[in-house]
């Protein structure tokens, strides 16, 4: 255990220190651009340009993922970010599509059975007619074959 | 003989409940559109109010200041309804707009040549990073202050959809004029200015 520690040890000591830094687009893809409200790693407007070069500041600084994006929060409120959080109100938006998915899936057996139930019987109709009407049918049939 | 022959005809509960969901779909549709009507029409009710010659009542916010100017000191708040009996020119702008930089001089201009009669020439910094904006205001030596809406609240409250965006607000807290657009030149403004004087 204690070799396999000084493996990953060395070898994290090895790796330049870009490899392990946190990139722009790696962040930028987690939040909006507030004029267009599409991610940021794909925008091109001009507040995106400065928020992506603001990016790379705080990355040349030695700040982590996590900060960059806070800090983005404290500049632009919640609604900068890609994804909303997961608690108050914004956990809605998690929750109503997970609602509804099970909710789905349960009325899937319920409309399985009522179809199941509404398809016409495998038994042959005969089988529930009466040797009484059988021969009213026969009747009829024969008096409109004269006819 | 056809009424003695049984038929599996009778509404089952399948049909109820695709007739249900059918109706809520209906409904959720309605919904939806009404929704999208009443935001139509809140869209651009401040502008047709002034365009049909009324003053609408202005929406109140309270910013931190951005920048200090006036008696208004940087870091603190500013509530615009705490402003009343002032009048102002409200205007929405950011760094990054090109059309703002163009407008900055003007707006400097206006506020040294009506301040001395009460008029506050107040930004609001939208969409923007901070020191972008701070960089902003130093590089065109701007002496009139600033607010900052940093989650576009503000800007939606007044159904700014663009910037630069400019209001001028009466002594009365109502809005007298709007200007979609840079402010290019001094005299687009004297008019509304000296209405609310």
């Amino acid at each position: 255990m204690r070799w396999l520690l000084a493996f990953v040890a060395v070898l994290a000591l090895a790796l330049p220190a870009s490899a392990l830094a946190v990139t722009v687009d790696e962040v930028a893809r987690d939040v909006k651009c507030p004029t267009c409200s599409t991610p940021l790693n794909v925008s091109e407007a001009p507040v995106a340009l400065d928020m992506k070069e603001f990016i790379a500041e705080r990355i040349a600084e030695g700040d982590s993922k996590q900060e960059i994006i806070d800090a983005l929060v404290e500049e632009f409120g919640p609604s900068v970010l890609a994804v909303p959080p997961k608690e108050g109100f914004d956990l809605l938006a998690w929750l109503v599509p997970l609602v509804a998915v099970v909710v789905g899936l349960m009325l899937i057996p319920l409309l399985v059975l009522t179809w199941r139930r509404r398809s016409p019987s495998s038994e042959p109709i005969m089988g529930t007619t009466s040797p009484d009407e059988l021969a009213r049918l026969e009747d009829e049939l024969r008096r409109r074959s004269e006819g | 003989m056809s009424d003695d022959l049984e038929t599996d005809e009778r509404p089952g509960r399948g049909r109820l409940v695709a007739a249900v969901a059918a109706g809520l779909g209906v409904v959720a549709l309605l919904a939806v559109m009404t929704v999208g009507l009443l935001n139509q029409e809140r869209g651009n009710s401040i502008q047709r109010a002034v365009e049909a010659n009324e003053r609408p009542q202005s929406p109140d916010f309270e910013l931190p200041a951005l920048v200090g100017g006036g008696s208004i000191e940087e870091g603190g708040s500013v509530r615009l309804s705490e402003l009343r009996g002032t009048p102002i020119v409200l205007n929405f702008w950011a760094s990054w707009c090109v059309p703002c930089r163009t407008e900055a001089p003007v707006l400097e201009r206006l506020w040294s040549r009506y301040r001395d009669r009460g008029l506050l020439v107040l930004g609001v910094n939208v969409q923007d990073l901070t020191g972008n904006a701070k960089q902003f205001d130093e590089e065109f030596g701007l002496s009139y202050p600033s607010v900052r809406d940093g989650d576009d609240s503000t800007m939606r409250d007044f159904e700014v959809t663009g910037v630069p965006e400019t209001f001028v607000i009466d002594r009365q807290g109502r809005v007298a004029a709007l200007r979609v657009g840079p402010v290019t030149a001094e005299e687009q403004l004297v008019e509304a200015i000296e209405a609310v004087l």
